[in-house]
């Protein structure tokens, strides 16, 4: 299972904040854009043609649902999406991948400026 | 005005994108404020659609309406897709079977089609002659497997022989075998058929040659019978491979459900699909090709009994059962031949000599054969000659048997393979009067001893109360119906076996072994001697 999801790591940065926006609620498109520009706090910001090319395949790969349902006073036009139980197993995965990273990057820096530090002392 | 170009960039869009998700992102179109923000959005829908068109031909697919490939002019053949969709290459394993499973079912449509076309009965005006005579009219009007014309006549000749009375596919339908025992009657060095060969004899010529008119009346009655003139002649001289197909499907299918031994049913299967496999039967002719699946049956099975047999007039759609008047013919044969008792003789030494030419129909002959036995009651030892006895019923087996024990003795076995039933066969309670039962008894048989005379034989030997005497019997311990498979193929196939209740064995394929080995000529005269010299013991021993 594993083995199978490390196949589509890294995520790109669209599909990442798509499936993270989806991790709380289930959203229509223009809701998943503005849930990515809260998130990334506006530094990230989706166009629609973006978010749908990602969605598409997403959807595709049955890590995102669309719903049938939606709030009856709603904008008929708008689809509602639903993370998956495989999108949510990449997801954590991809977050899991992100958090080694993050580890890695800090242990490399911090032995950096130790290395830095030495010659100094010698 | 930007909203407009924005709808139109959507337009543009492949056909599944646009459909998923054109009106949602119109919508967020819709809900941007400023013209700034919409004309972001459509820089990002153009984005968008280039991006769709360009990478994405695995998400084009849904209902793709590229524009329709111009028509040919001229007559002369192009070639466009009409959809520039590549397939997923996931998709291609899914295609593959699919297509597999489409020719398969083409293939298998063609097949029973083809057999369908060429067995349809078309109603024909083509043979017109006024005496018309069916092609290949051989006097017996039939065909197939005479691979030993002296051992089949007499093998077939008495059909089912040895059957119990009550057998429903056997001796209470002595005209079923009718195909059989026609040809065979005529090939008969000497002919000692039972009568039912004879009755059925006429049966296949008159539907053969109907007359113009009566055929032409018939073919608002009858249209079935009528086409199948014709495509007898058809088949005479065309017989393909289709036809033969079919012909060892029916025979592979009759083998299975019928033939007394399973596994030996099964070998013939094999055998015959493997020669129609290796092509061993491509025989045009009907006649060939029943002789062809016969040797190969044979040859696997050493039964000579089991045989596929060919005739050029149309064989009935049911077995025929014996009509009134085929009973009646029977039973005005038997009469006149004094139901085969040929011989019944008290010779020197009061020996009594009984020479019977079949084991007739107890239901009718019964009485010819008490009168007979009766006036060989007073002897003091008693011959029976079925050295020209090719069989019969089991019904007169069991007659002539009961004069031989004082109670009631199990001769023998019927075990019948389709029903998986068994039958036994018993004499009757002793006959008043009857002073035979303790007479020393002798049999004398030949090589053309069949069926049940070798039953009789065979079950006085095992219960040790006949000497027999002069040569191995021919070893026809199976019995069986034909079974129809077309207009014109029958298979026989031997459906029941006897099984002797003391050797819990029978005499199928090895004969019944004589305890005087002697030449079928000196038989009678080495059964006197023996008898005479047993007499002359008796009497100096009482």
């Amino acid at each position: 299972m594993n083995d199978d999801l490390d196949r589509f790591l890294p995520l790109s940065p669209a599909a990442l904040h798509i499936l993270l926006s989806l991790s709380g609620e289930d959203l229509h498109g223009y809701g998943i854009m503005q849930e990515v520009a809260r998130q990334s706090q506006g530094k990230y910001k989706l166009g629609p043609g973006t978010l749908y090319d990602n969605l598409q395949k997403l959807i595709q790969r049955e890590w995102v649902e669309e719903l049938g349902l939606r709030p009856a006073d709603d904008d008929p036009r708008r689809r509602y999406y639903r993370l998956s139980t495989a999108g949510s197993g990449v997801l954590a995965a991809e977050i899991a991948r992100l958090a080694e990273v993050v580890r890695e990057a800090r242990r490399r820096l911090q032995a950096s400026k130790s290395s830095v530090a030495k010659p100094r002392r010698a | 005005m930007l909203r407009l170009l924005y709808r139109c960039a959507l337009r543009l869009h492949p056909p599944g994108f646009r459909k998923r998700f054109g009106e949602e992102m119109l919508s967020i179109f819709d809900e941007a404020r400023g013209r700034l923000a919409a004309l972001r959005l459509l820089l990002d829908n153009i984005v968008s659609l280039s991006r769709q068109w360009a990478l994405r031909s695995e998400f084009w697919n849904e209902s793709a309406s590229t524009p329709a490939p111009q028509a040919a002019l001229d007559g002369i053949p192009s070639f466009c897709s009409l959809d520039p969709f590549r397939p997923r290459a996931a998709a291609v394993v899914p295609g593959l079977v699919l297509t597999m499973a489409v020719f398969s079912l083409t293939c298998v449509a063609i097949k029973y089609s083809w057999i369908h076309v060429l067995h349809v009965h078309i109603p024909e005006v083509q043979f017109e002659a006024p005496q018309w005579i069916p092609p290949n009219a051989s006097p017996s009007g039939f065909r197939g497997a005479p691979t030993e014309p002296v051992a089949q006549s007499q093998a077939v000749a008495p059909s089912l022989p040895a059957a119990p009375t009550l057998a429903p596919e056997a001796a209470s339908r002595p005209a079923s075998n009718a195909p059989t025992a026609v040809g065979v009657a005529t090939k008969a060095p000497n002919n000692r058929a039972v009568p039912p060969s004879a009755s059925a004899n006429s049966k296949p010529h008159e539907i053969a040659r109907t007359s113009p008119e009566s055929k032409s009346q018939a073919t608002v009655d009858q249209p079935l019978a009528i086409g199948a003139l014709p495509s007898a002649f058809a088949e005479e001289t065309n017989l393909d491979a289709a036809a033969r197909h079919r012909v060892i499907d029916r025979a592979i299918t009759d083998l299975t459900k019928y033939y007394v031994d399973p596994d030996v049913a099964q070998k013939m299967s094999i055998a015959i699909r493997k020669h129609e496999k290796n092509g061993d039967d491509r025989a045009s002719d009907g006649g060939a090709f029943a002789d062809l699946l016969t040797r190969q049956m044979q040859d696997v099975s050493h039964d000579n009994y089991v045989a596929m047999i060919y005739s050029t007039a149309e064989t009935s759609e049911t077995p025929l059962a014996p009509t009134t008047e085929e009973v009646a013919r029977y039973r005005k044969e038997m009469e006149q031949s004094n139901c085969t008792f040929e011989k019944v003789e008290i010779l020197p030494h009061n020996i009594g000599y009984l020479k019977f030419n079949a084991f007739p129909d107890a239901s009718i002959c019964g009485p010819t054969a008490a009168a007979a036995m009766a006036k060989l009651n007073g002897a003091d030892a008693i011959i029976f000659d079925l050295r020209d006895n090719p069989g019969g019923y089991a019904n007169m087996v069991a007659l002539i048997a009961t004069y031989l024990f004082d109670r009631p003795t199990h001769l023998n076995d019927f075990y019948n393979r389709s029903e998986n039933a068994t039958e036994q066969s018993w004499t009757s309670p002793p006959i008043p009067g009857n002073k035979l039962a303790d007479k020393p008894a002798y049999i004398l048989t030949s090589s053309t001893t069949f069926s049940a005379a070798e039953g009789f034989s065979y079950d006085l030997k095992m219960l040790k109360r006949a000497t027999l005497i002069g040569e191995t019997t021919s070893g026809r311990g199976h019995m069986g119906a034909p079974h129809r498979i077309d207009d014109h193929f029958t298979i026989r196939v031997p459906g029941m076996k006897v099984i002797n209740p003391i050797s819990k064995t029978n005499w199928e394929g090895t004969g019944v072994e004589p305890d005087v080995k002697v030449k079928a000529a000196d038989a009678l005269k080495t059964a006197i001697d023996l008898a005479e010299g047993k007499l002359q013991k008796m009497q100096e021993n009482p």
